[in-house]
């Protein structure tokens, strides 16, 4: 089992108009372990994605305070490739676009990535499990030989996401609002993909403004945050309870003095 | 005062050139050129300055060279070269039959004069144009003659390598000259490789492309000669009436170079792409001078050039689209764009664009940058680490003119290549 631990996490970003450092997490806490799966829910503007960069470990974003641990061990001095080899995975809301790369030889240099340089994953076992999992996701070969994300529709693009997912196998995921711009029939595809990696090996922390991803993948835990914080947490039912009181509602439940983004 | 070039090496290119057997005539085109050569200066290009290199000193143009192994072709029809001395050549028997040439040059001055006399650095690439071809009209020591007669299309590609010997002190003057008649259509690609490391060399290769009305020849070109070498490399062409020349030209060398490179459009509705991929490394300075002039009515040119600068080398890309008065309806499209992978690197891309007609369409495109971060943070998300995802966002800025050329094969060596250096350059 491994454990996945934010601790008393802040982390700011430079104004790119004044220079100055703003704080968009307060002090997050979280802790999971492989075979759970957490649902972060919260408005706009709330540090959801921040959190999941931060963990990543994106430039952008400096922590100042607090501590991520992977088994115990802080990864704040890793890069973000070393991260992603010690098993953390971010499908991100806004993939980069790589023409000249394809999909095919990115993940083929992602998965050797984790291995020796003399026992690089052989193409046939490749292929074979490019397939399977292509198959899972309705994808077809065609995609694969395109180029990274490149001319790829919303929606493709967050397949791919999770196609690489389910081609590295990491230990814990961020699904970053992967449910974002999916019709539902993406989303039940792309919930199958993440629902075929559960199990004791595979933990997951999904960030979503909506409930309804949360009926396909259900989670174990519940977190709601505002305002750079966890503010509560539950089980699956409080995603219910968020669906019928609103943001605002369990703002005033909890008296908390947060502005959200979208009141009118 | 310096002895001029005549009088150092007067004896030495007539000697040469009667050890060749060469006829009179072109031992006087070797003479005369050698003679003008004192008065011609060095050709200028925008923000390249190499005066320091010393092109204009030659040394042991008349060395044998030592070279005797080589890789095989991998195309049906092929020659190729070591230090001017052909070491293996073949050409299908259907195209010999149909009139196709190909062979070493100091055969073709000798075996087809009339030919020789009428292209030889008389269309294209002039022998008193500059000092460094004044040099190269003298000393020429080794290259090729490829004809392709009317109406001819070669189905299978020509490929042509050239070993320059470093293992001796030679410069390296090749001399290309292809000729493409009415209605031909041809597929050459050229090599350029350096052996032995011994002695540092000079190189003065001029390609010339002759095409006359309704030909296509696709011209392809990998560039590896070593650190140790320095060069002029200059390439030309000029087209018939609705000829096309695509050049697909990849400067992978390890030494300093100026390229010299591009296609005078005569020929009403005539065409060009000229596609160019550069790495620089090390130390190391290339030049690239990419100039297309439209001259006929209707003409295309277009230039893409993509370069990739690592460590404290130095890489110039100039595009200069000509359109002289009377090209009517003429277009000049350039791209030139350079990425920097280090804080000590230098790279230029200036476009040049000069219009002397009213009735066309022209447009530039350039920039020097960095890395795009976005993409490094995504492949290294992935557990990629930090120099192949740099190779891969590489290739990808690059690919934009790799797939654009025709050939796989091409692609592919390419490709290849490029990995090569880049992994050199990342050390």
């Amino acid at each position: 089992m491994s454990t996945l631990e934010v601790k008393d996490l802040h982390v700011s970003v430079t104004d790119e108009e004044n220079g100055k450092g703003q704080e968009i997490l307060k002090g997050v806490n979280l802790k999971m372990s492989t075979g759970e799966i957490h649902a972060i829910m919260g408005p706009n503007g709330t540090g959801k994605s921040t959190l999941s960069a931060a963990i990543m470990g994106d430039s952008a974003y400096q922590v100042t305070q607090g501590d991520v641990l992977l088994d115990g061990k802080s990864i704040l001095d890793m890069p973000v490739d070393e991260r992603a080899r010690a098993g953390l995975f971010l499908a991100m809301q806004y993939p980069a676009e790589i023409p000249g790369v394809t999909n095919i030889e990115f993940m083929r240099a992602a998965i050797n990535a984790r291995r020796e340089k003399d026992d690089q994953i052989p193409v046939r076992k490749f292929i074979k499990m490019l397939d399977e999992k292509q198959n899972i996701l309705d994808m077809t070969d065609e995609m694969s030989g395109r180029y990274l994300n490149e001319g790829f529709s919303g929606g493709e693009k967050k397949r791919n996401e999770i196609l690489q997912l389910l081609m590295i196998q990491p230990k814990f995921a961020i699904l970053d609002e992967i449910d974002s711009g999916l019709d539902i029939d993406a989303l039940k595809v792309v919930s199958r993909g993440v629902n075929s990696m559960r199990g004791d090996n595979f933990g997951s922390l999904i960030i979503t403004h909506y409930q309804r991803l949360l009926n396909y993948i259900v989670p174990d835990q519940v977190h709601i945050m505002m305002d750079g914080r966890i503010v509560q947490s539950g089980g699956p039912d409080l995603a219910k309870k968020l669906e019928d009181e609103g943001y605002a509602g369990i703002r005033d439940d909890l008296n908390l003095d947060v502005k959200l983004t979208d009141e009118i | 005062m310096r002895p001029s070039l005549q009088d150092k090496y007067m004896d030495d290119v007539v000697q040469f050139s009667h050890q060749n057997n060469e006829p009179d005539w072109f031992t006087k085109i070797r003479t005369d050129n050698l003679e003008k050569s004192s008065d011609l200066s060095l050709p200028r290009y925008e923000k390249i300055n190499y005066r320091s290199w010393r092109l204009d000193h030659p040394t042991d143009f008349d060395a044998a060279s030592v070279v005797t192994s080589y890789e095989p072709a991998t195309s049906k029809n092929y020659i190729i070269q070591a230090g001017g001395k052909t070491l293996d050549i073949h050409l299908q028997p259907e195209l010999a039959d149909k009139g196709v040439i190909l062979t070493d040059i100091f055969t073709a001055i000798k075996d087809y004069p009339e030919l020789i006399q009428k292209y030889y650095m008389t269309k294209v690439v002039k022998a008193d144009d500059n000092k460094l071809t004044a040099i190269h009209a003298a000393m020429m020591n080794g290259g090729i003659f490829l004809y392709i007669p009317r109406n001819v299309k070669v189905k299978d590609s020509i490929q042509a390598t050239f070993v320059q010997d470093n293992s001796i002190k030679r410069d390296f003057n090749q001399h290309i000259l292809l000729v493409a008649e009415d209605n031909s259509e041809v597929t050459y690609l050229e090599n350029f490789i350096t052996s032995g490391d011994a002695e540092e060399n000079k190189a003065n290769i001029v390609a010339e492309v002759i095409t006359g009305d309704n030909t296509h020849v696709h011209y392809s070109a990998l560039d590896q000669l070593s650190e140790s070498t320095t060069s002029y490399l200059s390439r030309r062409g000029i087209t018939g009436a609705n000829a096309r020349i695509d050049w697909a030209i990849g400067f992978m060398n390890d030494g300093n170079v100026i390229g010299d490179f591009g296609t005078d459009l005569l020929g009403d509705g005539s065409h060009t792409e000229a596609k160019v991929v550069a790495i620089t490394t090390g130390e190391q300075v290339q030049g690239i001078d990419t100039k297309v002039t439209n001259y006929g009515r209707h003409t295309i040119g277009h230039i893409l050039q993509h370069g990739v600068i690592l460590e404290s080398s130095t890489l110039t890309f100039n595009g200069v689209g000509h359109i002289v008065k009377g090209a009517r309806g003429s277009d000049a499209q350039q791209e030139s764009r350079v990425l920097m992978l280090s804080r000590h690197a230098r790279g230029d891309a200036n476009p040049i664009l000069l219009i002397d007609e009213n009735d066309v369409t022209a447009g530039h495109a350039a920039s020097v940058g960095r890395v795009n971060e976005e993409q490094m943070y995504y492949l290294m998300s992935r557990g990629i680490d930090e120099a192949t995802a740099q190779r891969l966002v590489i290739r990808g800025f690059l690919s934009s003119v790799i797939t654009e050329i025709p050939e796989a094969e091409v692609r592919d060596r390419l490709t290849q290549m490029i990995e090569r250096k880049l992994i050199n350059g990342q050390q």
